[in-house]
């Protein structure tokens, strides 16, 4: 808990201070580093590399959106890094990660994500503060349209992508009903911002095999194959600093032993600039194994360029 | 004859309506209100123009540029965008900005510097928004680059 | 004697301004780069110069000294070539209302 902790404060000090570092350009030839700074441009507008959702690819908080992280313009690059926490009644669960922005057009991105059962975990005896641990390796596209500029046109951004995932409990995902320890998510995301209206609005479809977002693995006794799950979010923007939204996001319900529901939240994102952002929400997973009703607060912290 | 005549009378509503909604638009369009008419128009495309001129990552591009016959066309247009009875006078979009050789990251800061205007110039984020939704897909004419 | 004289000083006058209304290359001024090409010419009193924007921006063109005033319509690029006549010796500087970096000086013998 602590090392994260730090690690959240390091990542958002190294490039809060950036933030604030004098700016001015190298006389005389320019050095390779000077060179390789220069391809992050921060060109884009505050707020419209989205921040981090969950699996840690560009987004809002549970749902991926079609942009494309990072400040970086069809011109440049764009890094952001995530740490986030979740906290419901019974469980807790970190995600830190990374994403990269090439030319606004391709999002590589990673999470790592760790799901602590505390007390549940001794009631299911496998252990107080009994830990599974996932990596999410994400690749998107952004295949037309442009969310900002085409304000005279109804088309939405496109992107598809797809999210790797793997876990670490195959094992025990296997007890408990689970086909598999890894698995791939294939998206398609559309999202607009109505600069009439101050509102970004998302819709995007996921078919996806994962149980609670592949911490309790892929596919299970219910339900071995792909379904179609929706995801969506709507933003309103009460100034270029501080946007409020709700988002909704389906889940399977693949294993016999837990009932899975959909999740919301309803989230306030600060932007203090291109190098810092901080999301913070009220999120309701619904039932996670044999604890119902799991709501709680949800806080991200953004740190890029 | 009677479907002819009926035909003709709902084509010249239609049109009639299409037009004088079109002529109401200059006069009273909310937003041209909103922003506070052709005064405080012109004060934000002044405003704006200071912030260009300013700004380390455009300034360059207004290096060879009648900066007084600038600030008189970018208030037309503000003006016309907006919903004004005025007509912009200056070139064409395309023609205006083609040598340039215009890049998003450019047209994004001119949008920064605009906003840092109107944030001065009291309107409130909404509003801005509003507008700039108009101004928003002169982005296809404006970057080339 | 005298008419004879007369019509060849009539055929060289008319000689002289047909050439000069010709694109006669080295009485061509290229506007490029937000510049004009070359940026200063000597001249012959009544001939003409002739503006070729051969640049990506429109352009315009205008003197503004005692004895000759002269302002033009804008020039879209690649249209055709305008023509001044300057009629008086002197130095005169051509200027682009757009474009206030743009100086050409033309010496008028």
């Amino acid at each position: 808990m602590h090392t994260r902790l730090s690690l959240a404060l390091c990542l958002s000090l190294a490039f809060a201070t950036s933030a604030f570092a004098d700016d001015a350009a190298p006389a005389g030839n320019d050095s390779m580093l000077d060179q390789g700074m220069a391809m992050f441009d921060s060109g884009k507008l505050l707020a419209t590399g989205g921040v981090s959702q969950l699996e840690g690819a560009g987004g809002g908080g549970l749902a991926t959106w079609a942009l494309i992280s990072g400040y970086g313009t069809r011109d440049g690059v764009g890094v952001n890094g995530h740490a986030t926490y979740v906290g419901t009644g019974d469980y807790s669960l970190w995600s830190e990660g990374a994403a990269v922005g090439l030319y606004d057009r391709v999002e590589l991105s990673y999470a790592h994500i760790t799901f602590d059962t505390e007390d549940v975990g001794a009631k299911l005896g496998i252990g107080k503060n009994f830990k599974f641990d996932e990596d999410v390796y994400g690749a998107k596209v952004k295949v037309i349209g442009d969310a900002i500029y085409d304000q005279d046109s109804m088309l939405p951004q496109i992107a598809v992508g797809v999210q790797f995932k793997t876990n670490d409990r195959g094992a025990l995902i296997s007890a408990i009903g689970g086909k598999s320890d890894h698995g791939t998510d294939y998206y398609i995301a559309a999202t607009k911002l109505f600069l009439e209206q101050s509102l970004l609005v998302d819709a995007t479809l996921r078919e996806t095999k994962a149980n609670q977002f592949g911490i309790l693995g892929f596919g299970g006794d219910k339900d071995g194959d792909y379904s179609t799950q929706f995801e969506g979010s709507a933003a309103y923007l009460f100034s270029r600093q501080f946007a409020v939204g709700a988002e909704y996001r389906t889940k399977p319900n693949n294993l016999g032993i837990a009932r899975e529901d959909g999740a919301w939240d309803l989230f306030a994102a600060y932007f203090l600039n291109k190098n810092l952002s901080l999301t913070a929400a009220y999120v309701d997973l619904g039932n996670i194994v044999i604890e119902d009703h799991q709501h709680g607060v949800y806080l991200s912290l953004q740190a890029g360029l | 004859m009677k479907i002819k005549k009926l035909g003709l009378a709902l084509a010249l509503t239609v049109w009639g309506s299409a037009l004088s909604i079109g002529m109401a638009r200059a006069a009273d369009d909310p937003l041209y209100q909103d922003m506070g008419g052709k005064d405080h128009l012109s004060k934000i495309a002044n405003d704006a123009t200071d912030n260009f001129l300013a700004d380390d990552r455009i300034k360059a591009t207004f290096d060879n540029t009648n900066m007084d016959r600038f600030r008189a066309k970018l208030s037309e247009q503000f003006c016309a965008v907006a919903g004004g009875p005025c007509t912009y006078t200056g070139h064409s979009i395309e023609a205006a900005h083609k040598g340039l050789h215009l890049r998003n990251s450019d047209f994004n800061a001119v949008v920064e510097d605009l906003q840092k205007a109107m944030d001065k110039d009291g309107v409130p984020f909404a509003t801005q928004n509003r507008f700039l939704a108009r101004l928003a897909p002169m982005q296809h004419a404006i970057v080339t680059k | 004697m005298m008419r004879a004289l007369k019509i060849s000083l009539a055929i060289a006058a008319i000689t002289i301004c047909s050439g000069s209304a010709l694109a006669d290359g080295a009485n061509t001024i290229v506007q490029s780069g937000r510049a004009f090409h070359p940026g200063e010419i000597t001249i012959v009193h009544g001939t003409a110069l002739d503006f070729s924007n051969q640049d990506e921006f429109i352009h315009q063109i205008y003197v503004d000294v005692a004895g000759f005033a002269y302002d033009s319509e804008e020039q879209e690029p690649g249209a055709a070539p305008m023509h001044i006549i300057f009629p008086t010796a002197g130095t005169f500087s051509v200027r682009c209302h757009i474009h206030p970096k743009m100086l050409l000086t033309v010496h008028v013998k």
